[in-house]
């Protein structure tokens, strides 16, 4: 009964970084793979989040304050004046946020534009809506991209371009001049834009994320989505959010809700004491992530990755093997769990384009990422460990 | 572009959804400057933007006007998928804000207005406490899948393995989901039975399947054995199955499950099976089609907590299935959401652990609120069909003198001040629901002893 299943749904193939995740698993190490926090949330937010469920705040639930809160935001730090009552769908977290607004615009056929390298789940939520994924390759060792050669990428049947920034993998925080680049092809080609922006307050160096839908002609037709997991390190409460012009909000709502109908409720009453934090708890959240950040790196480069690209945004770096090595990414991680007990991630699984002349055609095997959203225990064993497997020359090899 | 008109005389033409935006916003500002906005809603409902996903808002639907940006003329030229051409804007959302402008009691849309047991919200808080507020693994929390397996087996006999054939999600509307987008492909045939609840429609529409609907019809809601018979063929993919059925409250017998395992075998059709209120079953036990002779090989089944243990906001659900359909139901499900609220899934470990005489006393509670509002009901004029399991009760509102379902549902609203659900919108047809609506008994008992007496004194039989 292998055919029972549906094609869309063969088509995402089991990868080979759930296998280096079980490995990890199996050999109890230290997990630098996934993003999510080993440190607790914060306790206002627990607080509040218990309070909501003695309070029977447990029925299903749209907690309209969070809209409101969220234009509030969005006006502030972005200039962007959007409706709190018509604009906003409250999602179990950005990847319902993103699988919704995927489903209300994409039809089969319709083309969508990603950015190479790229967060695994985009192309799958675009393959369920018998979308077509077109990548446009970002050149390293910056993860850069030219003006003249993004219009190439279009075409009539492009139907939205899918912006992460801060981006995950490579921790690259999109400049004015690129999103007005991106802005201008959208205008032009007339399609939608869906930004993921769940690492919006993760930005360092006083870099500053910009929201792409603040650029002119862009908020008529942009999805934003994002939510509460990185910001507040609750990855497991699924709280997040699409906004977008109130007709598309209203299709991305009605598909919302034929897909869970509710994000949970007392995790909603909660989220309403998360988006009231004072601009101190976003100035540490900063300090102390960009601490972290500069420890990884320090720690990496000395180990031997070449770090030519420090991430400005996310809780992630993306380093490539030392010079010397010759192992691919996935032969690299798996002696990494196995024996300095460090697990990252392989960055091959997030590249899908063929490498362009220019680029070398080996890089994508040869970068790794790494999480940094674990407290400074954490990373410091992991330090630790990684040193006892170095040559000679004090650089990790295997 | 030709919109079909909200006001056609029928009113019962099938919803449609206008695909350009630059028209939808023109006809939209028409609709909501019109007079009556509440006849907007339950008619032409499906072009008016829904205010809020579900449950209770804080505002009502005349609030809704959405602006355009200012600094742009007209909208760009972009649309919304075609796939939305067969979403109605949810009836529950509307009837809502119409039942908080008139002060109404809501015996419409199916949550209780009491609160889950203390031991299970316990359990959720500590989890908290404890930390368990990261990402969970995406299939689900161990201890939770354990759970599951284990109250499957309590109610089935069947032993399922934890880790390959179950999965967590967020409620059993994502499990409905997941299971359609992960194992049906366009242009499978689906066999719906009708009225069904309405995100099946939806769903079934997004994967681009080709329906089969078969009616249900009073007095019994009997299944119309050689028409389903005449409808399976080689060619059907699945076939739906919600026991005990929202909103008629019938049960599957298990005639009718043997029956439809047969035309299964025969065909190769699988069978997805929503169960949610199966610990809600009054006059005949539960029948799980999984537990049928050679079925559990072709059956996904589909539950949750939130209506078991009156939390129906948590977003507890789960699909239990065998290896190789699982796999169809997890893929979906990782790109649906990825995964699922982690406290809530500890504390539905903790729920599910519970002891047999828990769903005792949850029987003897609704029991007791369903004679209250049966009775009523039969005291004021309605038509009142047995209701086997459900915490729902559909009746013939026919009595009173009204067109439709829908404008009888208005006229309770409005002028008695209790909201029922008119369940034309569980139809294909929507003709064919007309004469029905639904009431619920998941309130406490004085509300429902209140919604009572304000039918007895205001609702008359023309």
């Amino acid at each position: 009964m292998e055919g029972k299943v549906s094609r869309a749904s063969r088509k995402l193939e089991a990868s080979p970084i759930q296998e280096l995740s079980q490995l990890a698993q199996t050999c109890g190490a230290i997990n630098l793979a996934e993003g999510f926090p080993d440190f607790p949330a914060p306790p206002h937010l627990k607080a509040a989040a218990l309070s909501a469920i003695t309070a029977d705040f447990n029925q299903y639930r749209h907690v309209q304050g969070i809209c409101h809160l969220l234009a509030t935001q969005m006006k502030d730090r972005h200039g962007i004046a959007v409706n709190a009552l018509s604009d906003f769908v409250i999602c179990c977290g950005q990847s319902e946020a993103f699988a919704a607004s995927i489903f209300a615009i994409v039809d089969p056929g319709d083309e969508v534009l990603l950015f190479d390298p790229a967060y695994e789940t985009y192309e799958s939520c675009i393959l369920l809506a018998g979308g077509i994924p077109v990548y446009v390759p970002l050149s390293p060792p910056h993860w850069s991209f030219k003006k003249d050669e993004l219009m190439k990428y279009f075409t009539s049947r492009t139907k939205a371009l899918v912006l992460n920034s801060p981006h995950n993998p490579t921790g690259k925080v999109f400049t004015r001049d690129e999103l007005e680049t991106i802005s201008e092809a959208c205008k032009i080609m007339e399609c939608f834009a869906i930004t993921d922006e769940v690492y919006e307050y993760i930005t360092y160096d006083r870099e500053l994320h910009i929201s792409l839908a603040s650029l002119p002609g862009m908020q008529e037709r942009t999805i934003i989505t994002s939510s509460l997991s990185k910001t507040f390190s609750v990855t497991g409460w699924r709280i997040g959010w699409a906004c977008a012009p109130a007709n598309i909000a209203s299709a991305i709502r009605n598909i919302h809700v034929k897909i869970t109908d509710s994000a949970p409720a007392p995790f909603q009453e909660a989220a309403l004491t998360a988006l009231q934090s004072p601009p101190d708890y976003y100035c540490s959240l900063r300090t102390e992530y960009e601490a972290r950040r500069d420890y990884v790196v320090q720690i990496l480069s000395v180990l031997g990755f070449q770090v030519r690209f420090k991430p400005k945004g996310s809780v992630f770096i993306f380093a490539e093997l030392p010079d010397h090595c010759e192992l691919s990414d996935i032969e690299f991680v798996k002696k990494l769990i196995e024996k300095a007990g460090v697990a990252a991630v392989p960055g091959c699984g997030f590249f899908h384009t063929t490498p362009q002349p220019q680029d070398g055609e080996k890089y994508q095997r040869r970068y790794i990422r790494f999480a940094f959203c674990k407290s400074g225990e954490t990373l410091s064993a992991a330090r630790q460990k990684m040193e006892q497997c170095v040559n000679e020359d004090g650089q990790l090899s295997f | 572009m030709i919109l079909s008109s909200p006001f056609t005389a029928s009113g019962a033409h099938h919803y449609e959804m206008p695909l350009s935006l630059r028209s939808f916003t023109s006809l939209n500002r028409a609709l909501l400057s019109s007079s009556s906005p509440s006849s907007l809603l339950l008619r032409g409902s499906s072009l008016v933007p829904t205010m809020a996903a579900s449950s209770t808002t804080t505002v009502s639907s005349t609030d809704a006007a959405p602006q355009l940006n200012q600094s742009t003329p007209s909208p760009p030229p972009v649309q919304v998928a075609k796939r939305l051409e067969k979403f109605k804007t949810t009836i529950f959302t509307q009837m809502s804000s119409l039942a908080i402008k008139h002060n109404a009691i809501n015996l419409g849309q199916g949550f209780p207005n009491f609160d889950g047991p203390d031991f299970v919200k316990d359990a959720a808080i500590e989890a908290i406490k404890a930390g368990k507020n990261q990402y969970a693994r995406g299939y689900g929390v161990p201890d939770l899948n354990s759970a599951i397996a284990s109250r499957f087996q309590k109610d089935t006999g069947l032993i399922v393995d934890p880790e390959k054939e179950v999965t967590v999600t967020s409620g059993c509307t994502e499990a409905i989901a997941a299971t359609i987008l992960g194992l049906v492909n366009p242009g499978d045939e689906v066999v719906l039975f009708a009225p069904f609840y309405d995100s099946y429609e939806a769903v079934l529409s997004m994967a681009g399947a080709n329906i089969k609907c078969i009616t249900l019809r009073p007095p019994d809601f009997a299944v119309p054995l050689e028409q389903l018979k005449s409808v399976v063929s080689a060619n059907t993919k699945a076939i739906m199955i919600n026991t005990p059925h929202n909103p008629t409250g019938k049960m599957f017998t298990r005639e009718e499950l043997e029956f439809i395992a047969q035309l299964c075998k025969e065909n190769d059709v699988l069978v997805f099976t929503d169960e949610v209120y199966d610990k809600l079953s009054f006059e005949m036990d539960h029948i799980s089609m999984a537990s049928l002779p050679g079925m559990f090989y072709r059956t996904v089944t589909l539950n949750s907590l939130g209506k078991t243990f009156s939390l129906t906001g948590w977003k507890i659900g789960w699909a239990v299935a065998p290896p190789h359909l699982t796999w169809g139901v997890r893929q979906a499900h990782s790109f649906l959401t990825f995964a699922t609220s982690t406290p809530m899934q500890f504390a539905a470990a903790t729920a599910l652990q519970t002891s047999d005489s828990y769903y005792e006393e949850l029987k003897r509670d609704y029991l007791a609120k369903k004679a209250i509002l049966v009775e009523g009901l039969e005291a004021v004029g309605f038509v009142v069909y047995p209701s086997s399991g459900t915490y729902f009760v559909v009746v013939d509102h026919t009595p009173f003198g009204f067109e439709n379902d829908v404008a009888f549902c208005e006229h309770l609203i409005e002028e008695v001040g209790v909201v029922a659900i008119p369940t034309s919108v569980f139809y294909l047809n929507p003709e064919e629901g007309k004469n029905l609506v639904r009431f619920t008994f998941c309130k406490d008992e004085a509300t429902l002893r209140g919604a009572v007496e304000r039918m007895k004194h205001k609702l008359r039989k023309r």
